[in-house]
């Protein structure tokens, strides 16, 4: 099975006898411009710090990649234009095909090369495929059992061809969009080596060779104070060089001359500058200073009118991933209460996200209506999803259904059990007569938006008589008191101190399943929701091959609710108005493609 | 002098030991897993093994406090676990930054503030020190991120007249010095609560000073009265300053998160602040560490200084 994608469309203009070829539906009209600086902002703390690839397991620095994948670049490109997609053009292979019951993947390289001028071949690929066998569990894009832990032989039958065979079937979807995707091409030719000034083996090809390959690969990859000057790192496949890098997060990226790809960059130099909080950098932006891009905090949208005064135009991405409120099922205290579906159900029901999306993210945010992000990848979601989801907001809804299992329901109140029981109508297993309707919702401070939007929640869900009171931890806290919980570890005492949690959202990859969140023995089930048919879907999706198994694991999610959908907020930026390119994007792309944008003079 | 600077010196080992112990025993005790913390929601339990084991997490307590010793004593601070920097060179890029902010905006106080405190107490209850100590006290009561926020609102967004924040590309002394105009606000705003201290410590003392009888020896004696207050006054109201400087060190040394924060000056404070939110042991211990010193060296500094301004000061054992 091939892998199919929508085709880039490009727009050619005419520049002064060059070609400038650009992302597709670009906005900004004028004339084009070849070179020019592009000045991008850095949020507080998202300055990267290694450059090694294949990020270490102890890093957990999600900036990194925007410092690397301009240089090497996934085998799998993600975006095209705004569709979360494949996109072939841009992905180091020419082919991608599956075979032998989808167990069997033969990748056809293109023939590009690498910025010293040396043919990428497969050899580079069993290079990266060597050090991640041999290391995996040291690699902060290793998912539990793929790969490189599902392969059983690589073969190379040519020097462009890969054949990966690997120990079971998968839905090829899910394999190249959340597996593949992560894995980056290497120059084995410059760096199979263990020490800077040592030779070039092929020390990658036993497993104590690939170790030290590995440990020196890292070591350096680690030492920002080299990023620009180190050998290693001069060597790559994507658009962009490093020229400069300073370890508290400032640094520039120039093109790679010799990029095979068919985007090419047009600016000259691409500059990241960080801020040290979001106040500095809206009063860099207000001031009318130098940068040409920016993240805009939400907080701040209002100033929107202000900023295209000086010249600069907004857009906003959505967020790969899906914002919830973890229901923690085995609380001692509350955990009988959110086993019973009707309750998390109730819960659901007075959540007024449209009201939320409106009025504390001002309109830049997906809806939340179930586990699938509706507002991109608008392959993967459900009709259900599309149409507002199980649990539009229904007071009455949510108040029927609290009566109907036995609760005197007080408004504003606190809700009290009157029908203790197992029963249809009961108050349900474990609830006992009485039995207070009320929460506490531990979430991660920090966030005026999140300030505001729980507090949406509390008073909405007391309106239904549903108690809740607010804690704000710092979000490391918050993580430390609750990642450890998963279906397994439930119901230690280390499980035993939360009730309702919130700390952000799930970071989904392109295909948005379930995998790793929502099965039984998955790492992020923080809540231990358990469910033999949300185990089977979940599996569907991983590894079956009905493309209608996504929608029923979809559905079924989104009724179930292992987890409270919340809205989940969009990235908002500015960026100079005469910047073309920029838009339209992909959330999978939209920072890290610098090599789409350029300048235009404005039309007379 | 030279035995009583041994005995502090010798003290000041013992209180730094003493930090060490207390704040690692404490950092220690907070709940929670330092290894899921820093590696978020997507920690398996192999990621933090090979954390712990990275880190030496997985040792006894007494065996982690052996090891954080033993590397103190070869002038290893530790790697920060967020950063993956070394915490020596961390304090190493932010230090020499904050010296020159934090100094600067001192020296600036200091100039302002004592001249000013001597004026005032020579012409004391007078309109000029009213006038004078109204504006002190005003200034100090407003918050420093109010005023940063209003002069930066003024002198930046309104009428461009200087740059709002620290440019990202600045990570040297020379930089700082090359981008001055950056340094104005933040130097000005931090100056302004320690102009308002030095003068009223400066003007109180010099009220004392001029009401003692040699004062009024040297005024009969004909001298000049600039020279009864540069001479006579001054030099005995400097000593409150002395103390304030030394207790100051160890906050040039911490930082100002607030002005780090608006003018976008990476620096000791922030630093701090967000290893403490992320639970990096290393960065917190290695700054208590540096902060604890700069307490008892301030402190030993000011102890000399009194000695030197007035030698009647001697110390006992000196």
């Amino acid at each position: 099975m091939t892998v199919t994608a929508l085709a880039l469309a490009t727009a050619v203009a005419a520049c002064g006898g060059t070609t400038v070829k650009v992302g597709a539906g670009s906005a900004v009209k004028g004339q084009p411009e070849r070179g020019g600086t592009v000045t991008v902002a850095e949020v507080s703390g998202a300055s990267p710090n290694d450059i090694f690839p294949l990020t270490p397991a102890t890093n957990e620095n999600g900036y990194n990649i925007d410092l690397t994948e301009g240089e090497w670049p996934n085998l799998v490109y993600i975006g095209d234009g705004a569709n979360s997609v494949v996109n072939p053009k841009e992905s180091l292979y020419s082919s991608l095909t599956w075979s032998d019951n989808d167990s069997v993947i033969t990748i056809v390289l293109k023939s590009w090369k690498w910025s010293d001028g040396t043919p990428i071949t497969s050899r580079d690929f069993t290079f990266v495929y060597n050090l991640l066998k041999a290391n995996y569990n040291d690699w902060i894009s290793y998912l539990p059992g793929l790969f490189p832990a599902d392969v059983t032989k690589v073969e190379t039958p040519d020097t462009h061809t890969v054949v990966i065979h690997l120990n079971r079937s998968y839905n090829p979807d899910f394999y190249v969009d959340d597996v593949l995707y992560y894995v980056p091409l290497m120059p084995q030719h410059a760096w199979d080596k263990t020490s800077l000034t040592g030779a070039v083996g092929n020390y990658d090809q036993t497993k104590s060779g690939a170790t030290a390959v590995w440990n020196f690969l890292q070591k350096q990859g680690a030492d920002m104070a080299t990023f620009a000057t180190n050998p290693l790192w001069k060597v790559v496949d994507g658009p962009w060089k490093v020229s400069e890098f300073q370890s508290d997060g400032y640094y520039a990226q120039v093109p790679n001359t010799s990029y095979s790809g068919s985007a090419k960059p047009t600016l000259s130099k691409v500059i990241s500058t960080p801020f040290t909080t979001d106040a500095a950098e809206m009063d860099t932006l207000r001031s009318g200073t130098t940068l040409t891009v920016a993240p805009l905090p939400l907080n701040d949208v209002g100033q929107i009118g202000e900023l295209k005064s000086e010249g600069y135009s907004v857009a906003s991405v959505p967020t790969p991933g899906v914002a919830e409120i973890v229901p923690n099922l085995w609380n001692a205290k509350a955990g009988p209460l959110l086993k019973q579906l009707y309750i998390r159900q109730a819960l659901e029901y007075q959540i007024n996200r449209q009201q939320i999306v409106t009025d504390v993210f001002h309109g830049y945010a997906d809806p939340g209506n179930g586990a699938v992000p509706t507002t991109y990848g608008q392959q993967f979601a459900s009709p259900l999803e599309k149409s507002g989801g199980p649990y539009p907001y229904s007071p009455s809804k949510a108040e029927a259904l609290l009566k109907a299992h036995g609760w005197k329901v007080t408004p504003n109140g606190t809700d009290i059990c009157q029908q203790p029981g197992a029963g249809a109508s009961d108050c349900g297993a474990g609830v006992t007569a009485g039995e207070k309707l009320q929460f506490q919702l531990l979430y991660a401070s920090g966030s005026a938006d999140y300030d505001q939007m729980n507090a949406a929640i509390q008073t909405s869900e007391a309106q239904a008589g549903i108690h809740i009171t607010l804690k704000a931890e710092p979000f490391n806290t918050l993580v430390a008191t609750t990642s450890t919980c998963n279906a397994q570890s439930h119901p230690a005492s280390t499980c035993n101190n939360w009730q309702l949690q919130q700390f952000g959202y799930q970071p989904y990859s392109v295909d948005p399943n379930g995998s790793g969140i929502f099965n039984t023995d998955a790492v992020d089930n923080y809540g231990g929701y358990s469910s033999p048919q949300m185990d089977q879907l979940v599996n569907e999706t991983e590894y079956g091959s009905d493309s209608s198994a996504f929608f029923a694991y979809e559905d079924y999610a989104a009724q179930q609710l292992p987890w409270l959908w919340l809205p989940n907020q969009d990235t908002v930026f500015v960026y100079k108005s005469n910047l073309a390119g920029f838009t339209p994007a992909s959330p999978f792309d939209f920072t890290l493609n610098p090599e789409v944008w350029y300048y235009v003079k404005p039309a007379s | 002098m030279t035995w009583y600077l041994i005995r502090r010196a010798g003290q000041s080992i013992a209180v730094l030991i003493g930090v060490m112990i207390l704040t690692f025993l404490l950092l220690h005790l907070e709940p929670g897993s330092v290894a899921r913390s820093v590696l978020g929601l997507k920690a398996t339990p192999a990621r933090v093994a090979i954390f712990d084991s990275l880190y030496g997490l997985n040792k006894p307590l007494y065996q982690q406090f052996d090891i954080y010793i033993k590397q103190i004593f070869q002038g290893n601070l530790g790697v920060s676990y967020q950063l993956q920097q070394p915490v020596s060179s961390l304090i190493a890029q932010r230090l020499p930054r904050d010296a020159i902010l934090l100094g600067l905006s001192t020296l600036l106080a200091l100039v302002i503030g004592v001249p000013t405190g001597i004026y005032q107490a020579a012409r004391h209850n007078r309109l000029a020190d009213d006038l004078l100590a109204g504006t002190w006290f005003t200034l100090y009561s407003a918050p420093d991120f109010m005023e940063a926020l209003l002069l930066i609102a003024l002198l930046c967004v309104q009428f461009h007249v200087f740059p709002p924040a620290f440019p990202g590309s600045v990570n040297s002394v020379g930089g700082l010095f090359a981008d001055w105009p950056a340094l104005v606000l933040p130097v000005t705003v931090l100056s302004v609560n320690s102009v308002a201290g030095f003068s009223q410590y400066v003007r109180s003392t010099a009220l004392q000073t001029l009401a003692e009888d040699y004062i009024r020896v040297v005024r009969a004696k004909g001298l000049p009265e600039r020279l009864v207050l540069t001479r006579h006054v001054l030099r005995n109201s400097l000593l409150p300053v002395i103390t304030i400087l030394g207790l100051s060190l160890p906050d040039i040394v911490a930082g100002a998160v607030i002005a780090e924060s608006v003018f976008n000056f990476p620096g000791m404070g922030l630093l701090f602040w967000q290893s403490a939110l992320a639970h990096d042991f290393p960065v917190m211990l290695g700054g208590t560490l540096v902060i604890g010193a700069a307490t008892v060296l301030g402190n030993l500094a000011a102890d000399v200084a009194y000695g030197v301004l007035d030698p009647r000061i001697r110390y006992a054992g000196a």
